[in-house]
């Protein structure tokens, strides 16, 4: 096994996006690029980069889990993988002949707004994979036997992500319970039921209401001669038609919560773990840099609150973590804590809203607030090292954000948040009547004694 | 969510379901000339105290990584104390003579940076990375911990129970205790066999004194390796490392010797059937087990280059579980080359009700490699693979030293970087079916699964009848029996 992702299966892609959207200080690397937007509507951005000889090749399509149709939770997903399955000019996983045949590699990743495809391949590829890219978008061709099986993989992966790991099931309940009214309540990776109700009629129609160069973000950073690359574009993904009939975009809102939720929840877990989620606003909302700032403060690193007074001083807690969940239409931010050997839930909660309350009362000093930045800054810069990061952090600005430009004028933002800012965030959001808990406790069948 | 967190082809299209539009060619363009990279040179000197110090420079990003290798990890640990190297090496961090734990996380975070530290198998590490700017401080503060920890008391006792924590934590998920376990079929009671971080009873008699211990030991500039990789000149590089560590006395005591060579072969003859049953996973997880090559074998790229053929997304495995069966969300192997003789791993995690199938198309792999080895036209796809990843993988600072420090680690000549394109491209069918035939043979394979064993019990036992079924909560991972004492398990 090379990488690791059981534990971060349901969260894993949205915190890869949210951890992008810092960028841009003066010393910081400026992605020079160029945009464009072609005559059937398909946004292009471009960054030349010949450090090596290789291109990374991404396209963003605007639909992510909340799109699912109705009874089919986990179909933008599911299409997803359908996407690697035979199309028009190419027969099932030939994306895989083209990229990891050739020493390069492919990859996709679905949350709960957009789902993403990406390639990073050796630079004399580039043409044949935005043949590829252009052919996928234009016409899927799959048969029963290929969707089943890979519905099938599907399964596995909800098997491997919410069943198998010891807190896979705390994590998707804390998402789906967070939510009352938005479709951000089904998590992105679906249920059983729903996966087994999809078929091929549905595959069809998702392709045709989503898959329209419209909707779609092409984004080629690496080693290319933009005026070739521009030629290829016009070839393969210019004659694609825009579909005439209008895109549906979710209009549901989720309404601001009235009271405390509490819940409490039994699995598999050896060890009580305690989430807490509050509803902060869309990702595009001013407020989000403040919230990413109190995030860092709150569990970035061994010199983070929490981890100091959960992990290292009370010795309550195994595991902390706080997360600045941006999504599109509105935003969660969780917090969650994995207790020590004997230790209560009831006390973990106290102390994380203690570490809360401390934000409220009093404002965080220079030196911390230039701590938090900084990691942020360096956090940044590990992204960028590659072409297929500095490609994820142009995407997620171009489509989240709306404006490609954001890549390197949001760490200016981060940069301007404030003390004030930070208590004035904290107070704003981290109401009691904003709050969801829920305790995840051992089955007490199957605690193991004597371990 | 990721479609393919690893490893993906199938074939066979029937019935059309729709086309939407029109793409103007049916057949991909072919690709250009191809264009050429180069990899940095590494560059090294061995200052007086005997500290072997490396610098890479790549200029990209404003970002250093540096590496202090001490050339001993977990396998030093003895035998009742399993963990103890590990907690040395997390206990690093944890405290010195001029700072307590608390200043050092805030100093480096700072920064900016981050700090860890840690054992594995042949070696332990701190590690720091930050933005170019501040690598004077971020080396200051690598030096003190290295040289200077304190391990005190309440450090100890605060990590003890973490690790502790950590090991009930493990313990939940059937992958973790399937590699586990695995270790221990193969490696038996020799050093490779226990947890890495201990168990609950060795973590529970770590002392400071141990922990003191190992650390004069083999904490010493001459048994370590310092890899500086990133945006800095060597002529810098060189002069930082002379500055925070030129003065770190090499002891007058002879180096330790390194274990006597473990027997590994001998402690696993193969052919163990292991269920551990936990009647509450969500999914099986299934391995197959043996031991492998070492770093140094002259087969090593014949050994890579045969894993690749069967690992990897569109590896011989994955194409068989998960892409024409849809039994997994990926299945692959490992060929984990280490000082001594490493495991091969072969995994995939499955339904509880497909354990059994799962295993016998590992071990169909596994045999296939050598009664069916791939020609030129699979071979070179495999090849491409290993290449790509090596190639990405120096990109980063951080990639660069990983990649270097484990070339030093194993006295392998760091030029290695530069021919390694080479070496793979010259495995031919042949190598590959003949360190199949001899090196991996499946007939000595352990098989390990854990899982709920009522869905598949009854099916493996068809096959092998001497299948050893043990209750999750009497598995004992202190000895290579792997089965609480009776006494002990009330």
């Amino acid at each position: 096994m090379v990488r690791t992702f059981i534990r971060l299966t349901l969260s894993a892609c949205l915190l890869v996006v949210a951890q992008l959207s810092v960028t841009a200080q003066t010393r910081m690397p400026q992605l020079k690029f160029t945009d464009r937007t072609l005559a059937n509507g398909m946004r292009v951005l471009t960054v030349p980069d010949s450090s090596s000889p290789t291109v990374a090749i991404q396209v963003w399509y605007h639909v992510g889990s909340k799109d699912d149709p109705p009874n089919r939770s986990g179909f933008a997903h599911l299409f997803e993988h359908i996407m690697f399955k035979s199309t028009r000019n190419m027969k099932s996983e030939m994306m895989d002949r083209l990229t990891e045949d050739v020493g390069g590699f492919n990859n996709a990743f679905t949350n709960d707004d957009v789902t993403v495809y990406f390639e990073v391949v050796p630079s004399n590829y580039l043409e044949t994979l935005i043949w590829a890219e252009a052919d996928r978008l234009s016409g899927l061709n799959v048969d029963d036997a290929n969707f089943k099986s890979e519905r099938d993989v599907v399964k596995e992966e909800y098997r491997q992500g919410v069943l198998a790991p010891p807190y896979g099931r705390f994590e998707y309940l804390l998402q789906q319970k967070s939510f009352l009214e938005h479709p951000y309540k089904r998590p992105t990776i679906g249920s059983i039921e729903d996966l087994d109700a999809a078929s091929l009629q549905d595959v069809q129609e998702f392709h045709s209401t989503y898959y329209r160069p419209d909707n779609a973000t092409l984004i080629v950073v690496g080693d290319f001669d933009p005026k070739q690359l521009d030629a290829w574009i016009d070839k393969y993904l210019g004659p694609i038609a825009k579909p005439s009939k209008p895109l549906p975009r979710v209009q549901t809102k989720e309404p601001p919560r009235k009271s405390e939720i509490r819940l409490t929840e039994h699995g598999s877990n050896d060890l009580p773990a305690v989430g807490m989620t509050y509803l902060t606003p869309r990702q595009a909302d001013p407020d989000s840099d403040a919230l990413r700032v109190a995030d860092a403060i709150l569990s970035a690193g061994e010199s983070s609150r929490l981890y100091n007074a959960l992990v290292y001083n009370q010795q309550l807690a195994a595991e902390i973590n706080s997360s600045a969940e941006t999504r599109e239409d509105a935003s969660l931010f969780v917090l969650t804590a994995v207790l020590s050997e004997g230790k209560k839930a009831e006390d973990a909660e106290k102390s994380l809203l203690a570490e809360i309350k401390k934000l409220q009362d009093a404002p965080v000093s220079a030196a911390e607030l230039e701590k938090a930045k900084n990691q942020l800054i360096t956090n940044q810069l590990r992204q960028l090292e590659t072409s297929n990061g500095k490609a994820l952090a142009l995407g997620e600005a171009a489509v989240l954000l709306g404006d490609p430009s954001r890549v390197n004028t949001d760490l200016s933002r981060l940069q301007a948040v404030t003390a004030a800012d930070i208590q004035r965030v904290m107070k704003k959001y981290f109401t009691d009547a904003n709050r969801l808990v829920l305790y995840y406790m051992p089955e007490a069948s199957q605690k193991k004694e004597g371990q | 969510m990721t479609r393919k967190l690893f490893f993906s082809a199938a074939l066979c299209v029937l019935c059309v379901v729709f086309v939407n539009a029109q793409t103007p060619q049916a057949t991909p363009p072919p690709p250009a000339a191809p264009r050429s990279g180069k990899f940095p040179t590494p560059v090294e000197q061995t200052l007086p105290n005997g500290l072997r110090v490396i610098v890479i420079e790549r200029r990209e990003s404003p970002l250093i990584s540096a590496q202090l290798l001490i050339k001993n990890g977990g396998e030093v640990d003895p035998p009742e104390l399993a963990g103890l190297a590990d907690m040395t090496a997390n206990l690093l961090t944890k405290g010195t003579q001029s700072r307590d734990a608390t200043k050092i996380a805030q100093e480096i975070e700072s920064l900016g940076g981050s700090l860890d530290s840690g054992a594995r198998w042949d070696a332990s590490y701190a590690t720091v990375s930050v933005m170019s700017s501040k690598i004077q401080q971020a080396m200051e503060i690598l030096a003190d911990v290295v040289r200077r920890p304190t391990f005190k008391s309440e450090e100890v006792e605060r990590l003890r129970q973490q690790n502790l924590d950590n090991f009930t934590l493990a313990l939940g998920d059937p992958g973790t205790i399937a590699r586990l376990v695995a270790a221990r079929v193969v490696f038996g009671d020799s050093p490779y066999g226990h947890p890495v971080g201990g168990t609950t009873e060795s973590l529970t008699r770590i002392t400071a004194a141990d922990i003191s211990k190992m650390h004069s030991r083999y904490y010493r500039p001459d048994n370590a390796i310092l890899v500086i990789g990133g945006d800095i000149g060597s002529k810098d590089g060189l002069a930082l490392a002379t500055k925070v560590f030129g003065d770190w006395q090499k002891p007058t005591t002879p180096l330790p010797t390194i274990s006597p060579a473990m027997e590994t072969a001998a402690a696993s003859k193969g052919g163990r059937v292991v269920v551990i049953d936990k009647p509450d996973a969500g999914q099986a997880a299934v391995y197959l087990a043996r031991t492998g090559i070492n770093r140094k074998d002259p087969d090593y790229f014949r050994g890579i280059v045969s894993n690749s053929v069967l690992s990897g997304y569109s590896g011989r495995l994955n194409q068989e579980i998960r892409i024409k069966r849809g039994l997994s969300y990926g299945a692959g192997s490992v060929l984990d080359t280490r000082r001594d003789v490493g495991p091969f791993l072969a995994s995939a995690q499955t339904k509880n009700e497909s354990g059994a199938i799962v295993a016998d198309l590992l071990l169909g792999e596994i045999g296939r490699l050598s009664s069916a080895p791939p020609a030129d036209l699979e071979l070179t796809p495999r090849k491409a693979v290993l290449i790509g990843n090596f190639s990405r993988n120096l990109e980063t600072a951080g990639g660069l030293v990983g990649q270097v420090g484990s070339l030093a680690l194993y006295g392998m000549g760091l030029d290695e970087i530069n021919r390694y394109i080479n070496n793979v491209q010259g495995i031919s069918t042949a190598d590959i079916q003949k360190f199949a035939g001899t090196r991996l043979d499946a007939k000595t394979a352990n098989i390990i699964i854990v899982g709920n064993a009522k869905a598949f019990l009854p099916e493996l036992q068809k096959k092998y009848p001497n299948v050893e079924v043990i209750p999750v909560s009497e598995l004992d991972l202190n000895t290579a029996l792997l089965r609480k004492k009776k006494e002990a398990a009330d």
